[in-house]
Formats: C-alpha cells, structure tokens, sequence
C-alpha cells in the first residue's frame, strides 16, 4: 500500500516521446544529421541507414549526450535545447552506445547497479530492478561474473540490461544486435516487442531482418535526412523485383535509397 | 544453537537464502506462497501466467536475497516480494498484449457488505470503504494497481490494457470522488 | 494493525469467491501483508486448486535452482561507494602525476641552485587528474555515464575532490624536503583547479586543463628554470592573493554549474 502522488495522476503531457524539428547535429567538424524531421511515440521503431548517414550522432543526440547545433528537439515533452534541465529527461532514458565501454573488474551485477545509481533511481528500488533487467537479458547464470570474462554477445546483453535497468520511456539502442548468435536476436526481438508495448524504442541496426521481424515502423536516413518514414509493410511496398536485395524489405530498402541518392543528384 | 527455521521471520529467512540455505528458502516458500498465489489469482484469471509469475518472482529472491538483506530497504520481507511479483506480472502482461491475448482482471462485485464484515476496521475506515464501493469499477481497478499493489500509471495502463492518459485521468476522478464522500 | 479478519472472511478471500466486496477485500490485503499469523491461517484455508498450482510452482523451482547458479553473495556495502569513489580511470593520471613530481624533487637535489620544481609544479599538478575526470574519451564508460542525469557538476567535483585527495598529501610530503611555505604549495593549487572548472565550463575541461597548464609552463616555468630565480608570483607574499583567486574562481565556478550537464571533450 502506498501513496500516489499528485504527480503521477496528472496527465501526460506529451503525444510524441521524440519530436524533432529541423535538428541539426555535428559530429566534429562535419554535420551528421541536416535538417531531420521525426516524430515518434510508443512502440518500436527500426533506424535504417548506409554508413556515414548520421544515425549513431542521432542517436547520441537523442541521449543528451551531444547538443544539436540547430533545430528543435523535443524528449519526453521536455526541450532539451540550450539551457534545459537534462535530469528529468535523463531520469527516463536508456541508451545503449555502439561501443560501449565498461570498467572490466566490475561484475554484471556491480556495472548495472552502477548504473542504476547514475540513474539517480531510488535506492530500495535498485537491487530487485537489476535482478529484473539481468533476469530480462538472459544473464542470470553469469550476472556474478567479471565483465572481461564475458564474450562479445554476453557484453552487449550486459549493455541493454543496463540501458532497460531503470525501465524507461525513451530507449535508445545503437546496433544492440551486434554479437549475438541466432538464437539470441530471436530472444532479444521478444525482449524488444516487449519493451515496445509501453515504451518508446529506437533501434538503430545494419540487419534489415531485425527490422521486418521486431519493429513496428522504420525510419530511414541517408546523409542526415529523413529518406523514409513509414510501417515495415510501407518498405516491402517500395521495392520490386528488379532491386538489389534478398528480401523484400532489402529490395525496399535500396529502392528508397536509390530515389532518394537520384533526388538528390538532381 | 542454530535456531529452527519456523521460529524465524520473513526477513531473516531471507538473509539466510542469501548464503544459499535451501531450507530457509523452502520454509520462505511454504509462509509466503499461498498468500502470493491468492493475491495474483484476483489479479489474473489465466492460472498459468500466475504459475510463470510465481516461478518467476521466488527464482529471483532465490538469485537476488543477498541485495534485499544488503541493502538498506525500508520495507518488508513480503513487501519485496510482493514488488517483485508485481514486477513480473505486469512484464507478463506485456508479453501478452503484444500477442493480443489479453487476460481478464476479475473485478470484485458490489456486494452488500455482511454484517460480520462491517466489525472489521482494518486501515480502510467505513466511510473510505463506502466511498470506495461507491466508486465505478474501472476507477477501483486502478487505485487497487496503483496504491495497494504499487504499479506505475505505466504499469498499470499495461495491466489494465487501457492507455496511460486513461489511467491517469481515472485516478484524478477518484481521487476527487473519494475527497468529496469523505469531506 | 489490531483486528484480524475473521476465519471465514479469510477462507471465503482465499477461495477467490465473489462473496466479499471490494472494501473488504482490500482491507484483508492490507493486513496480510503484516500479518504473518493470517497469513498461515490463509494457508491453511487455501483451496485444492491453489495447493495444486503451489506444487506446480514448486516443482518449477526446485528444476530451475538445481539448473541454475548459487544465490548471489551479499553485496557488501562498502563495495557500492568505493566503486563511484575510486574510479579506475583517474588512476594512471594520478600516478604519473605523483611520478613526475618525484623526478622534479630528483632534479632539485641534483641541481641545488634552482628554485624548488615541486613549487613550481605543484599549481598544474592536479590538472591532468581533472581533466580525466571530465572527459569522455578517457573515461572507458564515459559515453553511457554522459546519458546520464547524474552526469553534471557533483560528478565532477567528486572525482576532483578525489584528485586533490591525493595531490595534495603528495605535495605537502615533497614540499617539506624544501623550505618552502605549505600555503604556498597548496593554494596556487586549489586555484588553478578552480580555474580549470570555471574555465571548463565555457571551452570543456580538458581543453581547459591543456590550456592552463600550457600557459603556466611558458608563462612562469621556463622563465624561471632559465633565470634560476623564483617568480614573483609565488614570493612569500602572495599567498594571500592566491586564495582570494582560489575563492573568486569557485564562485565562478559554481555559478556556471548548468553548463556541466553534457560531458563534452570538443564544443
């Protein structure tokens, strides 16, 4: 029995979880993401995209982790532009980096505890959800193991458990598949369709599997701008059978990008 | 003298499973599920998502004892285990409203109250409990997830598979309703 | 919690009947999570059905703990700040620190005429341990830990305080092999730390870092290595003077707190 607070009773004051408008973002000297227009809320999203065209700097965006040079960014109802207060926003974010690093004498349960506590989440609450995020992971045999011990795949299943630690409303994940053997991507997209029923979830990945399977709309960029914005079915549709690909969705996927690099020439 | 299981309480069982005591966990087991089972069986009519919860939650106080005993909890033994059940209800909820089966939360009837009944006082008070009864189903179902079973409005717009704003505005409503039967 | 519910109210809660309204039911909810004597009483009212589902659930754990590991050790508490304390990535600054002010020492007895480098050293001695302290390059975890909320300035200032936890020890033994004054020693210190901070807030810390600690090594070090002669700033007599800076710089600092939320190695 507890008490509610005020608070939490009043209502939400954000249709989108991500609302991007015109968002400009640098990576370096060279600007990553020019003039992206996004507007996503619940369920799982697939960040589609070749190499260079600006999706893990979106990413870092999106996690407060760099600030955009122009445009408007809207997270969880909150402008993260300029001056804002980031804790609020932060408090209910996870984000899972391509390369993530850790402090290899920390164990499983050591490293998502600490970050828990980075998440600034109440104490008492800390230990059962740590237990919850690794039981969710699948790392329950290992979560007392050393993470240098750990193989590539068991890493990046110690990184999403730290990201899902603190259960939050906005996740982002940057290549979370990377590393795991078959068995474990069709594990880890249950885990995702059910983060994605209460949560918003972007998924930045290179295998277009990935997207058909798990994720309810993709958003495909290319060279910093929006190319694509629509179901999986939408991607399927906008391919035909002269395309480059073998699947549907991979023949879609280089048809919106061909248009799109012609376009672009033109 | 080592003491006997049974003349511990909740919280030292748990203490004792942290360092691995089978017996301790056993006896923790045999206290705490049929209170647990009853509870979740009001809130789950599909038995066996009550059996994988149940499984679920002792698995992790068997795994995780030692950050209850550890930590500083200002809590219960059973009121962990309860956040834990909870917990891995509504993940189950989750599970099933992605596959479009969604499990019907029995609600309880409004049923004239017994005379036997009315001599318990408990922390309800008569009129809260009046109040309570007089309120409409659906805003009862969501002060029970949110202030008895201590679920998030996210959580509980999960396992009421009914929106979040929906939830929130429900528990405004009564909240209002039941200052105004109470004033 | 004084009154118990009734035997036949519990029996008829754990048979899952219909026949107790909701106020009731939440009133016997309530107190069993107290009440260990109900709770036994439940179990011994428990219906077949739900024994049955208890021995399922049984039969389910004792597969699943035999297949699975040991319960985890009681985290020790003193684990849990000692990682956020003593984080690993300050450690080969620090080190290299504390190195380098030992050769200066070294050198001081090898060539006696001139002005003690431990002094001269001691102002940008912290720096590299800040600078690592606030970067997100050098910090292995250093991108997730910049997601975070407690990314900002008490992290900061943690980590520094842990820094100068261990300069400034080292600095006050090296600097008693010398004559001069501990002030001396540890003000332009807390100064030049409190300046990297205010600085850090407008250009990035370690930006911030490298910048002062060059300006220090050409402004005042090499002159006074090639004149052999100690600079005016730090005579005997501005001591007082580096502690109304050291004081000015952590106003300005704190002020510019808001600017600490991104952790950035290039603005």
């Amino acid at each position: 029995m507890r008490t509610v607070s005020a608070a939490e009773t009043a209502p939400t004051s954000h249709p989108w979880a991500v609302h991007a408008d015109s968002l400009r973002v640098k990576a370096g000297p060279h600007l990553a993401v020019d003039g992206l227009d996004l507007a996503l809320g619940t369920g799982v999203h697939a960040l589609l995209g070749p190499n260079g065209a600006g999706k893990s700097t979106l990413m870092r965006a999106l996690a407060t982790v760099v600030e955009p040079v122009g445009g408007t960014l809207t997270l969880l109802g909150v402008a993260v532009n300029g001056r804002a207060d980031l804790r609020r926003v932060r408090r209910g974010l996870g984000y899972l980096p391509q390369q993530f690093g850790f402090y290899p004498r920390f164990t499983v349960r050591e490293f998502v505890e600490y970050m828990a506590w980075l998440k600034e989440m109440p104490k008492s609450a800390v230990p059962a959800a740590v237990q919850r995020a690794v039981d969710r992971v699948g790392l329950s045999a290992r979560a007392d193991a050393r993470m240098k011990t750990l193989s590539g795949g068991m890493l990046r299943r110690a990184g999403i458990a730290q990201a899902i630690v603190n259960d939050p409303e906005l996740l982002l994940l940057d290549e979370p598949t990377v590393g795991l053997d078959p068995e474990q991507r069709l594990e880890f997209r249950e885990l995702l369709r059910d983060l994605g029923v209460d949560s918003c979830v972007l998924v930045s990945t290179h295998l277009v599997e990935d997207v058909v399977a798990a994720c309810t709309d993709v958003v495909l960029v290319n060279d910093g701008r929006l190319v694509h914005r629509g179901t999986t079915d939408s991607l399927i549709a906008a391919g035909g059978s002269g395309e480059a690909g073998d699947s549907p969705a991979e023949r879609g996927y280089s048809a919106l990008l061909r248009r799109h690099r012609a376009e672009a020439g033109r | 003298m080592r003491r006997k299981v049974d003349a511990l309480d909740e919280a030292e069982l748990v203490r004792r499973t942290a360092t691995g005591d089978r017996r301790a966990f056993d006896e923790l087991y045999r206290r705490t599920s049929p209170w647990l089972a009853v509870r979740l069986r009001r809130r789950c009519s599909d038995e066996d998502v009550v059996a994988d919860v149940m499984q679920e939650t002792y698995l992790a106080v068997w795994r995780s004892a030692g950050s209850f005993a550890g930590a500083a909890t200002s809590g219960t033994a059973v009121g962990w285990l309860w956040t834990i059940a909870a917990n891995r209800l509504v993940d189950a909820f989750r599970r099933r409203a992605r596959q479009a089966q969604v499990s019907a939360v029995p609600l309880a009837e409004t049923v004239a109250p017994a005379a036997e009944d009315e001599v318990m006082a408990g922390r309800v008070g008569q009129d809260l409990e009046r109040a309570l009864l007089a309120l409409p189903p659906e805003m009862r179902e969501v002060l029970r997830a949110m202030v008895l079973d201590g679920l998030t409005s996210r959580e509980t717009a999960v396992l009421l598979n009914v929106p979040e704003n929906t939830v929130r505005s429900r528990a405004r409503r009564a909240r209002i309703a039941l200052r105004e039967a109470l004033s | 919690m004084t009154t118990h519910p009734s035997l036949a109210a519990i029996a008829e809660y754990a048979g899952g009947g219909r026949g107790l309204d909701e106020a009731t039911v939440w009133s016997i909810e309530v107190h069993l999570e107290d009440c260990a004597e109900c709770r036994a009483r439940l179990a011994g009212s428990a219906a077949a059905d739900t024994l049955a589902l208890l021995d399922r659930v049984s039969a389910g754990l004792d597969r699943e703990i035999a297949a699975g590991p040991a319960p985890a050790r009681r985290t020790r508490r003193w684990l849990a700040p000692r990682r956020r304390w003593l984080v690993a990535a300050l450690l080969p600054w620090v080190t290299m620190t504390v190195a380098v002010l030992l050769c200066a020492l070294g050198l001081n007895r090898l060539l006696p005429e001139l002005p003690s480098l431990v002094l001269l050293l001691a102002p940008v001695a912290p720096l590299p341990g800040v600078a690592a302290a606030w970067s997100r390059r050098l910090d292995p975890a250093g991108e997730l830990i910049a997601s975070t909320p407690a990314a900002g300035l008490t992290m900061l200032l943690r980590r520094t305080l842990v820094v100068l936890a261990v300069i400034v020890p080292a600095l006050a033994l090296l600097g008693t092999g010398t004559r001069t004054s501990l002030a001396l020693m540890l003000l332009p210190c807390l100064a030049f730390t409190a300046g990297t901070i205010a600085l850090g807030a407008l250009i990035g810390v370690p930006r911030a870092a490298v910048g002062l600690g060059t300006l220090w090594a050409l402004a005042v070090v090499v002159p006074t290595v090639i004149t052999e002669d100690l600079p005016v700033v730090l005579r005997p007599g501005s001591a007082v003077l580096w502690a109304l800076t050291a004081v000015v710089l952590v106003g300005v600092a704190m002020s510019r707190a808001g600017d600490f939320r991104r952790l950035t190695s290039h603005r």
